[in-house]
């Protein structure tokens, strides 16, 4: 019996990254599915684990961990098994830049589409906006419940929504070229960067067809391609309950040709919702 | 391999990397810029400039090696501590080592923008706004990134949103009272040994005592820490770096307000 579990959502951003680190480093854990959407996040039972009601956590023995890339960091240190960072100074140097611009500035960005067209819509298709409210005022965090009132309201300005669409390409732009240079994100050496960049960037061909392709990101295709074709990553995906965690299938695919920004995320997200197909 | 540092006043994560630099003793050259000039823009020699033009810490030191520009102090000090082969400014117990990257990003992510909103209006606003409108654009036309430029632009138009300065107030506050709670079983350093977190810290803190000094009356273990931190050779010879009287008072540009998730 593993003294390890892990509090997840879906396979894909901030949950994903200590899964598919704990799955890289052939780390047994319990794994224990935190639906976002039915707000379990934010019941006492899980609230008892982590006050502050984000997910991912993690338990180890009686340790408590929390934040994603931290927990990783910790995972990688704490457990044998393959090293997740490179031996050279500047190469962990570059890992841990890469991952806080994703962390604070490119996800952030890419989240903020995936509440707009995916969270808010679903939590409301599910719930009614009456029974949202009552939900939303039990949330600790009081930046988290800006967030899910955005999401839930649909109040995100159209200042907003083009400023975060404005970096997603930078952020793609800038991936592009570092991926140019090594064989991984940050260095020639598989790495927490590489696991974290994955989450971020594994359904841009989908969402962002007209940026992200194989004819103008050869190299994150490649890179892509690489991560999804571990044996980690498809164990790791197969723990997605949501169409959000299949989209990685794309992946699958030898040649993904540019589409028009209109055919990206907001329109397949929608009509996935108008047939109820995403949360089982 | 030579590094070369540049590296604005000993304040905020100039101070801090400066301070991690003694500590660790790592051969690097250190040169002096004027961060408020834009000479951060202009460095020369740099093949790969990535990280200073898009760099989340704004007007930060950058250190250059094999043409990498280099940037984020708290990254930095790690890469010094590790340069060295392992110079005490990390914890190795995983569990311990988590809890101070844990604290690092609080500071970064809250502690750090809120100083620097603070800082740079009351001491960089109008020494920027008092820059003629050529000079200002030739500085800014050197920044490469929207948001940094656009932070630049609203600083020198004096553009001040007070819900931003109120809530920059309540999060220094908190990381005063952060501080106290950290220390109040007596230890000597935020993290029980002496660490990272002690230098990143310190370089965001110790200009907010004379900003917002009503945040530390209540909080005497802080002030004790500040001056034990202050004490420490290494952040003595960083300070001594200052070519300015008061380089707690030296504030350029730095990390954005978190705007979302």
């Amino acid at each position: 019996m593993s003294d390890i579990t892990l509090y997840h959502w879906e396979p894909n951003a901030n949950s994903g990254k200590p899964m598919l680190a704990l799955m890289e480093k052939g780390v047994e854990f319990s794994s224990h599915y935190i639906d976002m959407l039915q707000f379990d996040q934010h019941k006492p039972e899980y609230l008892a684990i982590n006050p502050q009601g984000t997910i991912p956590a993690m338990t180890h023995g009686s340790r408590v961990l929390t934040e994603s890339t931290a927990i990783m960091e910790y995972v990688n240190e704490e457990f044998a098994g393959p090293e997740l960072m490179p031996a050279d100074a500047q190469d962990r140097w570059r890992v841990r830049w890469w991952m806080k611009f994703m962390d604070q500035w490119l996800a952030p960005s890419f989240s903020m589409f995936g509440w707009k067209f995916f969270v808010g819509p679903n939590a409301v298709a599910a719930h009614g906006k009456d029974k949202l409210e009552e939900a939303i005022a039990r949330i600790p965090l009081p930046e988290r419940q800006i967030a899910w009132r955005k999401a839930v309201y649909g109040l995100f300005s159209e200042a907003e929504m083009a400023e975060s669409g404005r970096r997603i390409g930078v952020g793609i732009r800038m991936l592009e070229q570092e991926l140019g240079q090594h064989q991984w994100l940050a260095s020639d050496t598989y790495s927490l960067a590489d696991v974290n960049g994955f989450n971020l960037a594994y359904a841009m061909p989908l969402s962002q067809p007209h940026l992200a392709n194989d004819e103008v990101t050869p190299n994150i295709m490649r890179w892509l391609r690489a991560i999804y074709a571990r044996p980690a990553t498809r164990a790791c995906w197969k723990l997605g309950r949501t169409h959000m965690a299949s989209r990685v299938a794309i992946l699958e695919q030898d040649y993904i040709a540019p589409k028009d920004e209109s055919e990206g995320i907001s329109s397949g997200i929608r009509s996935e919702l108008d047939s109820g197909a995403l949360s089982r | 391999m030579s590094m070369i540092l540049y590296h604005g006043e000993p304040n905020g994560p100039s101070l801090a990397v400066l301070a991690a630099l003694a500590e660790t003793g790592v051969a690097v050259e250190c040169r002096p810029i004027d961060l408020l000039a834009g000479e951060r823009h202009t460095l020369p020699g740099i093949d790969h400039p990535l990280a200073r033009d898009m760099g989340l810490e704004g007007e930060g030191p950058v250190l250059v090696a094999a043409g990498e520009a280099m940037t984020e102090s708290v990254f930095l000090a790690q890469f010094l501590d590790e340069t060295a082969g392992g110079a005490g400014l990390q914890p190795t117990d995983p569990y311990a080592h988590w809890d101070m990257m844990m604290w690092c990003r609080q500071i970064t992510e809250r502690l750090a923008p809120a100083a620097s909103l603070l800082g740079n209006l009351a001491n960089a606003q109008g020494p920027l706004a008092a820059v003629d409108n050529t000079k200002f654009a030739a500085i800014t036309g050197a920044i490469v990134n929207d948001d940094l430029r656009a932070r630049w632009q609203a600083l020198h138009d004096d553009q001040v949103d007070a819900a931003q300065v109120a809530d920059s107030e309540t999060k220094v506050d908190q990381a005063v009272e952060r501080c106290e709670a950290k220390l109040a079983d007596g230890r000597d350093w935020l993290m029980g040994e002496f660490s990272i977190a002690d230098l990143e810290t310190y370089g965001w803190l110790a200009g907010m005592a004379s900003l917002r000094p009503a945040a530390f009356a209540a909080a005497p273990r802080t002030v004790a820490w500040l001056a034990r931190v202050k004490a420490r050779p290494s952040v003595a010879a960083a300070l001594a770096r200052a070519t300015t009287a008061e380089p707690l008072r030296a504030w350029a540009p730095g990390p954005e307000i978190n705007r979302w998730g």
